[in-house]
């Protein structure tokens, strides 16, 4: 099981079959193409993205569901080709695809990025970051204290 | 400014805008521009600040102080060092 050094959790080994690969990267970071999903039972549902190729690139993200149990995942065209599914059909979260939602940690509190959610199709691990542009979901949805859960 | 497919409009001396096909409900452009141009949708470019605002320097303690702040820990802590493959760890959420 391959080694990788990362800058936020150290050392982390991974199945070289568990890499999602983004074929054409994320808008920014184009040449970053394989990633780990990280996650800590601490700090479920929480899942980090880790770069395999950049130790300090690592993204927060959380499962879009958690963010908005009703959300509608819209793909395109051309990112269904990228993902390897078929033209016409929208993925179904959690059977056919995984859906993440990149948090940005702002000094005003965390956002969610419910504009442009990472899709995983989850029986080739290939990804893409789907940016949908008429979708009305934003791009800084800001994460309420008050939905996070909260132990009395 | 109206344009047929097949036209063009320049932007200064190096910008070039070809309007190649024009469909129903979609304008097919082709751009022609110097190498150190981005040319981008601008949700596109909307999409890459957020990125690059979203990608973590942040050291792990940041991070795990938003995890508190999300949800308080359940009191294992246990780490799972191995990334999880998806399909068998990241479940739809449970409240």
């Amino acid at each position: 099981m391959p080694d990788f050094e990362t800058t936020s959790f150290g050392r982390i080994s991974y199945q070289p079959e568990w890499a999602i690969e983004f074929p054409s990267g994320l808008p920014g970071f184009e040449d970053r193409r394989r990633f780990a999903a990280v996650k800590f039972e601490e700090s479920a549902p929480l899942v980090f993205l880790q770069s395999l190729e950049d130790p300090a690139l690592c993204f927060i993200t959380l499962p879009v569901l958690a963010v908005d149990p009703q959300y509608r995942l819209e793909v395109s065209g051309e990112d269904l080709g990228q993902l390897g599914l078929a033209p016409g059909k929208q993925p179904c979260i959690g059977t056919d695809v995984l859906c993440l939602t990149v948090i940005a940690i702002r000094e005003s509190g965390p956002t969610a990025n419910l504009l442009a959610p990472i899709v995983v199709n989850l029986r080739n691990l290939m990804a893409v970051q789907a940016v949908a542009p008429e979708s009305e979901y934003s791009l800084q949805h800001v994460l309420l204290p008050e939905e996070a859960p909260v132990c009395s | 400014m109206s344009r047929r497919a097949g036209e063009t409009i320049l932007i200064g001396d190096d910008i070039e805008i070809v309007i190649t096909h024009i469909g129903r409900s979609r304008v097919k452009v082709g751009i022609r521009a110097p190498r150190e141009t981005l040319v981008i949708a601008r949700e596109v470019k909307l999409v890459r600040d957020e990125n690059l605002a979203a990608a973590v320097t942040t050291p792990p303690a940041a991070l795990f102080n938003l995890v508190a702040r999300l949800q308080p820990a359940s009191g294992s802590g246990t780490v799972c060092r191995v990334p999880q493959p998806p399909h068998s760890s990241l479940q739809s959420p449970r409240r």
